[in-house]
């Protein structure tokens, strides 16, 4: 059937193919992919797992992170994986400021005027960003984002986006052992759950609040600064990310991080074997994708994981 | 009491409003009023600041008066988004009833004009909108005035100098956004590529903003192609050097569009931009001499870029200098009328006007697609090698007369 699929999308004549190795090269851009949608998304879905709020200015938190990689790789040659930990820094310290200055009042809001709120803070960083670095694209250029390996004459590893897969397992790791392991990350887990009986157990809702807010920044402005090296970096580039970041954590379920990770592969293993296996499929690839999204809602509305992890 | 009351309201109101007509009338009297519909914020913006800043400094240059009359430039901001587009256009024309416009500067934005100024057909000068639906849609009009070479014009000019430096029977793969320029763009690609004797061996598409290319670039290579064509803006062109180098693709001749000759591209693609050809109305690489009749406006072209650099802090790109050109067009052409604000009559000299500028020859004709008035056809074709621009074509330009392979595949 593949053979069959790949004939028909490597419809010109003349040139020979070996299924294996499409097969091998639609695997590892799928896993690739799937680790940088991770990232764009695993923020968001922490924000939303604790708050119940999301954050529509996500993508512009990501957008700030690209470009403050940017500049330090630009304007002091650090490279971004050396930058990350204090763009992480300086993203949490301004998802702790937002939450204290704006989102904490609108907690017990309808959902109307939160996701008016975030929505119109991404606007306003959007536009503050085109003020202060126009809107030329930008990217940084360190070796390793022009480096490959090739497992075959016909399959290839893109170095960058190994990297950006190996720092999504890594800070899914610690996310994890952080939930699991750390009191804070149990008190985070407690008011996740039961904001009520967290508080009657003497957790400051609000404090872990501030605290998912600013960890949910801290990882928008880490992959903002992986993705400086691997998508042009503009102004714009915020709102895309979070359409398909918003896509995941569906998918994956609102309030699950396991289901972000799985619902960021989905879609990635689609997108890719889409794009792969039917002609003009890269066309084709995000509609479809939205279409299963549409799909899992109407089947399984808690998305992959929501409703099980709520049970655990 | 009442009646009191409503008269000295109604005296109030005529005092007001007179004062208002003779007010607004009479800065119009000596007053040159040119309409801006610019994209200085949206996804466009890197346009529209470009084009805001050549006609300022156009404005500038010219000393900021048409013989006794102060030049007044309307700038309204489309946004990039085309409603928008449509209320500048009515506000300009309309409400500010200005006979003269300049810009936009991208296909969408222009289009979505096009209804608007249909209204009252005002001089419009666009020194952009290279994708020829305007010109199929209102080429015919003779108060349009184009300014920058058409798509076709790109493809006339890269299938003749790859043919010619490259030898006859070489094929073909062409990448094309999603999106209208690439869509646009696609027809007239083929067209004239197989006109030069190219054979098409691969088309795929791309979705505008794709994060990952690999896909399309793992079926292009095994066609194993002499030369590939992406036709994508800006910013998936960024995407695509940068991948088609990952990917060490096995086509030796990579060909953009206008993206291979902006700093923002050059300096996000890092050593991936070498090999890159591409097309432009603009380089700095190319000496002009100035002008002999207007050498102010138009010096050699290193003046000038002095001059745009101390005032901007910047090098001019070429929507900076198209800009410039086209307004200081409209300006010596208002000023030849006698400074009427008068579009008939302006519009007489503007197709009179032959100039020597920074872009090449000012002068209006027939485009080989049905434009009445068409200035500035000729495009140059570059290749970056180096860091620097190599060019190839025309001719009288050129720098080499040989193309280079992508580096990875020397």
């Amino acid at each position: 059937m593949i053979a069959s699929l790949a004939r028909k999308a490597f419809r010109y004549e003349g040139f020979g193919y070996d299924v294996m190795s499409l097969l091998l090269q639609i695997l590892v851009d799928a896993l690739l992919l799937g680790g940088v949608y991770t990232l764009m998304a695993v923020g968001l879905s922490l924000a939303f797992g604790v708050t119940r709020i999301i954050n529509f200015a996500h993508g512009e938190v990501l957008m700030f992170g690209a470009y403050a990689a940017f500049f330090a790789f630009a304007g002091l040659k650090l490279d971004p994986l050396l930058s990350l930990p204090f763009v992480a820094v300086l993203g949490a310290a301004g998802g702790y400021l937002l939450f204290k200055s704006s989102i904490e009042r609108i907690l017990d809001d309808a959902g109307i005027n939160q996701v008016l709120l975030t929505f119109g803070i991404g606007l306003v960083l959007q536009n503050v960003a085109v003020i202060l670095w126009t809107g030329d694209e930008r990217s940084a250029i360190p070796s390793y984002a022009f480096d490959s390996w090739f497992l075959s004459d016909d399959v290839v590893v893109a170095k960058g986006r190994l990297i950006a897969f190996g720092i999504a397992a890594a800070f899914m790791l610690a996310l994890l052992a952080w939930l699991r392991w750390s009191e804070l990350g149990r008190a985070t887990r407690a008011v996740s759950q039961n904001r009520a009986a967290a508080s009657l157990m003497g957790i400051n809702v609000h404090a872990i609040y501030a605290l998912s807010f600013a960890l949910s920044s801290a990882f928008g402005a880490a992959t903002g600064a992986i993705m400086s090296f691997l998508l042009p970096i503009t102004p714009f580039m915020g709102f895309p990310i979070l359409v398909k970041a918003f896509a995941i954590i569906i998918l994956g379920g609102l309030d699950s991080i396991i289901g972000t990770v799985l619902g960021a592969f989905f879609l990635a293993i689609t997108e890719t074997a889409i794009a792969y296996l039917v002609p003009d499929g890269i066309g084709w690839a995000e509609g479809v994708a939205f279409f299963l999204l549409v799909l899992m809602l109407i089947v399984r509305p808690t998305g992959i994981l929501g409703s099980a992890e709520r049970d655990a | 009491m009442n009646m009191s009351r409503s008269f000295s309201l109604l005296a109030g109101a005529t005092l007001a409003l007179t004062a208002t007509v003779f007010s607004g009338l009479a800065p119009a009297q000596d007053t040159i009023r040119i309409g801006a519909p610019l994209s200085i914020s949206g996804r466009f913006v890197a346009y529209g600041a470009s084009a805001k800043r050549g006609v300022e400094m156009a404005v500038d240059v010219y000393g900021g008066k048409v013989g006794s009359k102060k030049i007044e430039v309307l700038f309204r901001d489309t946004q990039s988004d085309p409603q928008v587009t449509v209320n500048s256009f009515t506000q300009l024309l309309v409400e500010e009833k200005v006979n003269y416009l300049i810009g936009p500067i991208a296909t969408p934005i222009a289009m979505a004009g096009l209804p608007a100024w249909r209204r009252t057909k005002a001089l419009w000068i666009v020194p952009g909108a290279s994708t020829p639906l305007l010109e199929e849609q209102a080429g015919k009009e003779p108060m349009l005035f184009h300014t920058f070479p058409y798509a076709y014009h790109y493809y006339v000019s890269l299938a003749r100098t790859l043919r010619e430096r490259l030898g006859p029977g070489k094929t073909l793969a062409i990448l094309y956004s999603d999106d209208s320029y690439g869509r646009e763009h696609l027809p007239y690609a083929r067209k004239y590529f197989a006109q030069e004797g190219f054979k098409i061996v691969a088309e795929e598409l791309v979705r505008a903003g794709a994060t990952d290319l690999n896909p399309v670039l793992s079926k292009i290579r095994r066609v194993r192609a002499d030369v590939l064509l992406g036709l994508v803006q800006t910013t998936d062109g960024i995407q695509l050097t940068k991948q088609v180098y990952v990917q060490r693709l096995n086509v030796p001749y990579l060909v953009g569009t206008a993206y291979p000759q902006l700093p923002q591209w050059q300096e996000s693609t890092g050593e991936a931009q070498e090999g890159w050809m591409g097309v432009t109305t603009y380089l700095p690489a190319v000496k002009s001499k100035a002008d002999p009749k207007y050498p102010k406006l138009f010096p050699d072209s290193e003046a000038w870029v002095a001059d745009f650099k101390k005032r901007y802090n910047r090098a001019p790109d070429f929507i900076d200098v198209g800009a410039y050109v086209s307004t200081c067009m409209l300006l010596i052409a208002i000023e030849n009328a006698g400074g009427v604000d008068n579009k008939e009559t302006v519009a007489a000299e503007l197709k009179k006007l032959d100039v020597k500028t920074m872009i090449g020859r000012g002068k209006f004709v027939p485009s080989i697609g049905g434009t009445l008035n068409q200035a500035f056809s000729d495009v140059i074709v570059h290749q970056r090698v180096k860091g620097t621009d190599a060019i190839l074509f025309p001719t009288e330009f050129a720098t080499t007369d040989k193309i280079e392979k992508a580096t990875y595949a020397k």
